[in-house]
């Protein structure tokens, strides 16, 4: 029943989020104009990818604590889940970033951290397919995941507020928190998070579960 | 006589020393392992040189630094577990136990890399001419630089080791977790070129301390893990 009531609300705050997100007005800002909008597709993206890396760093955690190798299938189910985010938030900002930058990519520190956490679980996955034993596959991955999570973290969440990012918000241009209506921005952008996080759960646990059956 | 040095010491730390000493042996016997890998830097230090490397800018001039010196430390730390692989894994782990182990390790490739890094330095110097204005900072960056990089390529190496992989995993799995460790430290290197004091720098060199401190803790705390059977 639980499970029915989270994957309701996530779809319902998704669905929410996608309409009301192009219906409602937005402050009318210089460059960015109604490509602001964008803040609610592909922002939402990134939270939701670093809620699945922050679920696939706890169950390995839980892993190397209790070497039950359900925790290692759901590790991997998430960190596949936020592989999906990763790529998805890349493609909306790649297009944003050609009708507002005039470039797909730059070299801003936000692109470099999410290219760089995009090639550091790619060498998660083939890590994991270059071991055939299943407890020394999931306990090594396991390491690394946790060593990866940490180094993510430090790369999108600290070093970007070192250097100056192209991106709204920063290096003085206008962003989020500047805006004059930024609540109405909040009461889709807040949901949308949740919304995504909820979804990329369902997702996961589908996977879990298919990872379940073919073990067995 | 180390083995012996080592059941007496009962204390972790007492362990360390002849640890180090015992790897610093083992590279001195393996002599071709240093010689190749001098040749390298040599080689590699000519080829830039000869590709117009006398002519580069500063942020080029520590960009080149930086790879010469990356590639070699990659090469060195895919030699750093040949010797624990095998039987030698159940001897360390008889020995000493793997938590003194990697502490042993650690320093002990942060020394190597110290050393690898100064002579690659060095060489530069020699033959595009010394561009760093302010060298007290410059080497200070390098050192915990050098320490960072060194600590996430023994647990990468650890890593492939353990998974049977080749050396390419290892390099696979080490480059995208040394770029933070590298974006900081050319960050201050940089600075040091165009000769910026230490108070400048300060935030930077602080931040890279508290990278390295918190990558040595990690390989620490997970090293047991890879070394069970």
């Amino acid at each position: 029943m639980t499970g029915r009531i989270y994957k309701a609300l996530g779809v319902a705050l998704v669905l929410y989020s996608l309409i009301y997100g192009l219906l409602t007005s937005v402050p009318d800002l210089p460059i960015i104009e109604q490509s602001i909008r964008n803040l609610f597709y592909h922002v939402s993206m990134w939270f939701a990818m670093v809620g699945m890396m922050a679920g696939s760093f706890g169950n390995a955690v839980g892993f190397l604590r209790g070497e039950n190798l359900s925790k290692d299938r759901r590790s991997e189910s998430l960190a596949e889940t936020g592989m999906l985010f990763a790529f998805l938030g890349l493609f909306t900002g790649m297009m944003w970033a050609k009708f507002t930058w005039g470039a797909w990519w730059t070299n801003d520190p936000k692109l470099n951290g999410s290219a760089i956490t995009i090639l550091i679980y790619l060498a998660y996955f083939v890590l994991r397919n270059g071991i055939e034993e299943p407890r020394k596959k999931a306990r090594i991955s396991a390491v690394y995941n946790i060593f990866a999570f940490v180094m993510m973290i430090v790369f999108i969440g600290i070093l970007p507020r070192m250097t100056d990012s192209l991106h709204p918000g920063n290096g003085g241009n206008p962003g989020f928190n500047s805006y004059d209506l930024d609540n109405r921005l909040r009461m889709i952008f807040y949901p949308a998070v949740i919304g995504w996080i909820l979804v990329g759960t369902w997702i996961a646990s589908l996977r879990y579960r298919i990872k379940n059956l073919s073990q067995s | 006589m180390f083995v012996v040095t080592l059941f007496q010491s009962n204390s972790r730390m007492a362990k360390i020393g002849p640890l180090i000493q015992r790897f610093a042996q083992q590279e001195l016997r393996n002599s071709n392992a240093i010689f190749s890998l001098g040749l390298y830097l040599v080689g590699i230090t000519y080829l830039i040189y000869l590709l117009g490397g006398q002519n580069a800018s500063d942020s080029t001039w520590n960009t080149l630094l930086w790879i010469v010196v990356f590639f070699g430390a990659i090469n060195q730390a895919s030699r750093s577990f040949e010797f624990e692989s095998g039987d030698y894994f159940y001897y360390y782990q008889t020995i000493a136990g793997p938590k003194t182990t990697i502490i042993a390790k650690l320093i002990y490739n942060s020394l190597y890399m110290l050393l690898l890094s100064a002579a690659a330095w060095a060489l530069f110097s020699l033959f595009y001419g010394n561009s760093v204005y302010n060298p007290a900072v410059f080497a200070l960056g390098l050192a915990l630089g050098c320490v960072g990089f060194s600590a996430i390529l023994t647990l990468a190496n650890g890593i492939s080791e353990r998974s049977g992989g080749n050396a390419t995993l290892s390099s696979i799995l080490a480059i995208p977790l040394t770029l933070p460790v590298l974006k900081i430290v050319s960050a201050i290197n940089i600075q040091a070129m165009v000769g910026a004091p230490l108070e400048e720098v300060y935030e930077l060199v602080g931040s890279l301390f508290a990278l390295d401190i918190a990558i040595g803790l990690l390989a620490y705390l997970l090293f047991p893990y890879l070394w069970q059977d």
